[in-house]
């Protein structure tokens, strides 16, 4: 039971975070049509800036994780100004291979600045790592910090898109681009908010990821496929559906790495991705919805 | 016939190839059999990417298995590699048809991905079946002699390399001309006009997996010998985007393009070794260059300035206008069936 409860929270907590990627993921997938392989290293980076500004800077954590959550924003909507703008009329194809350049340029850049293949820097812990015992139940207040973060940016970005003015104009592009601009909406910003968005939310995902895990120019792959897998089970178009991708990826990570073998814990993933790919490439949501022809 | 045409300019390149071990030093001799290796990758992926449109992430994942199944042959059952080599192969194009399976039913995006985690997959059996691949730090690989030639190995090497690559080359320019590689760019531009012209889709979709995953699998089993050693790090997610730069700066859909593309990534990744993370900035930089700005990669821009390049079915990519919104296009389609 301890182990059960444990692997389930520190599965829930990984999870909330790959919750996160795979709602920036979708965030752009909705307004632009793309996949943005460059997410993970959105992620990475941001997670730098953080710790330049917490540990070499010495400001509080709070100021690292606005910094670099408005670093996510800018760096996405760079992006979207620089790369995707003349992109946007070419094939698929295109699509992806220009961001996963894009990928490893950012790596490439993080590389140059803060290490190289073997560096590792530490994120400073924000409370004690000791884990606590509530009744028979052990939690690790780290993963918990990550889980309550984590959860406070969904709600953020929830009220955002049902809230805001400027939520609401990026749900009417996602819906239909093209009632969108007959009623005045200029989709050309929309997507460049939307790539700005996304990757600010990566950019949370980052700092709140960076105390859990080392800092590494190459972490930032692991999180975008994992955060892939949980968007494609959810069926890549739906919030909700990315956030219980996100927790179903962390958990069964977590479980396979504590019942079968901790290399279990790489692989787990991949191979739900690919039976769920194989069996319902739609995503698991979509066995409730019926199909529209 | 211009005399810089594609014949003659690939013919030069050939003599070239032919002559490098006469005049260069051993590492030239090392970058020359890169290069003709990766031709034969290049080809191969161009053909699954570039003319048949799948957007497949696991070429790198194959070239580790011709790789690992060449070597690992030799070491553990002691197969000479005459036999090791083509087995490596074989078994590189078995896991590609295997993979193209979940393919039929998959497109874009999601076929991506599938294959991805396919890669991540290899790598993890690469990494972690210490008793069989020897783990993370990799093994060495028994060097092949040519016994009754008189060649020394690197130089034996590199002949048998560019063999395996004109061979490739020349089949892969007929492939393309043929009733094959028509089918292949049929699925490419629209897998539902190719279907209801007769083309069966499993068929060819497998065919293509199949026949690039047989190129790296040859290329792998090439490579483990250049190196002397095999290693799960090589067949990485970088080793994927170097191919992908390669067909993409060549030019997609383009058997030429692939060899030129295959020749300028080595060279520029030789020069940039030193350099730490200039690699991938310059990589990754490059793809985004010229999918945004020359899209038709090296070779698009000989076509419109020199004569002579024009290849069969080498024709314009037909562009989905309005891919930036999936919706506009499911919305056209209703308006015009209504």
């Amino acid at each position: 039971m301890l182990l059960f409860s444990y692997l389930l929270l520190s599965g829930i907590a990984t999870g909330a975070l790959y919750a996160l990627v795979a709602l920036g993921l979708v965030v752009v997938n909705k307004a632009t049509g793309v996949i943005n392989f460059a997410q993970g290293e959105f992620l990475m980076f941001c997670g730098f800036v953080a710790w330049m500004i917490h540990v070499q800077f010495g400001l509080a954590y709070p100021f690292a994780f606005i910094a670099a959550i408005a670093a996510g924003f800018v760096l996405g909507a760079i992006t979207d100004r620089v790369a995707f703008r003349s992109l946007a009329k070419t094939d698929i194809v295109g699509l992806v291979l220009a961001t996963v350049g894009l990928a490893f340029v950012i790596r490439g850049t993080a590389r140059v600045i803060w290490g190289g293949k073997a560096d590792y820097l530490s994120f400073p812990p924000i409370t004690s790592p000791e884990p606590l015992m509530i009744g028979t139940i052990m939690v690790v207040p780290q993963q918990m910090i990550a889980l309550a973060g984590a959860v406070l940016i969904l709600l953020i970005f929830a009220a955002f898109f049902q809230f805001t003015r400027i939520g609401k104009v990026m749900r009417a592009t996602a819906d239909n681009p093209r009632a969108a601009t007959l009623v005045g909406i200029s989709i050309e910003n929309v997507y460049t908010l939307a790539f700005g968005t996304g990757a600010a939310i990566a950019g949370a995902a980052g700092v709140l990821a960076a105390p859990l895990t080392l800092l590494y120019p190459d972490m930032g792959f692991a999180f975008f496929i994992k955060g892939f897998a949980a968007a494609v089970l959810g069926g890549l178009t739906s919030l909700s559906g990315a956030i219980v991708g996100g927790l179903l990826v962390g958990v069964v990570e977590a479980m396979a790495g504590g019942y079968i073998d901790s290399s279990m814990m790489e692989l787990s993933p991949f191979i739900m991705i690919m039976i769920v790919l194989i069996i319902c490439p739609t995503g698991l949501l979509s066995l409730y919805k019926e199909r529209h022809v | 016939m211009s005399i810089f045409s594609r014949r003659n300019v690939l013919a030069a390149f050939l003599t070239l190839g032919i002559l490098v071990p006469a005049f260069a030093n051993a590492y030239h001799l090392f970058i020359a059999n890169l290069i003709v290796i990766y031709v034969l990758l290049a080809i191969g992926l161009n053909i699954l990417v570039g003319y048949a449109g799948q957007l497949a992430f696991a070429n790198a994942a194959m070239f580790g298995i011709g790789a690992y199944g060449t070597a690992l042959l030799q070491v553990h059952l002691s197969w000479p590699f005459y036999f090791a080599f083509p087995a490596g192969a074989l078994v590189a194009m078995a896991v590609g048809l295997v993979i193209s399976l979940p393919a039929l039913r998959l497109s874009g995006l999601y076929l991506a991905l599938s294959t991805l985690a396919f890669a991540q997959c290899t790598q993890w059996v690469f990494l972690h079946w210490d008793s069989v691949t020897f783990g993370a730090g990799g093994f060495k690989s028994p060097p092949i002699s040519f016994e009754p030639l008189p060649l020394n190995k690197p130089v034996g090497l590199y002949y048998l390399s560019l063999l395996v690559a004109v061979a490739f080359t020349l089949f892969a320019q007929n492939l393309v001309a043929s009733r094959i590689g028509r089918a292949f760019v049929a699925v490419r531009d629209s897998d539902i006009a190719a279907q209801s012209l007769g083309i069966d889709l499993l068929r060819y979709k497998a065919l293509a997996f199949g026949i690039s995953g047989f190129a790296a699998g040859l290329a792998g089993g090439l490579y483990s010998q250049v190196l002397n050693f095999v290693s799960p790090e090589g067949f990485d997610l970088f080793q994927m985007v170097i191919q992908k730069s390669m067909i993409v700066v060549g030019g997609l859909g383009s058997i030429a393009g692939s060899v030129i593309g295959a020749g300028a990534i080595i060279v520029i990744l030789e020069l940039l070794r030193e350099v730490k993370g200039a690699q991938e900035i310059v990589f990754g930089g490059l793809l985004i260059f010229f999918v945004t700005f020359l899209r038709g990669g090296i070779i698009g821009t000989l076509q419109s300035y020199v004569p002579g390049w024009d290849e069969p079915l080498h024709g314009a990519r037909v562009v989905s206008g309005a891919n930036t919104a999936s919706e506009i296009g499911a919305l056209d389609e209703k308006q015009s069936t209504t």
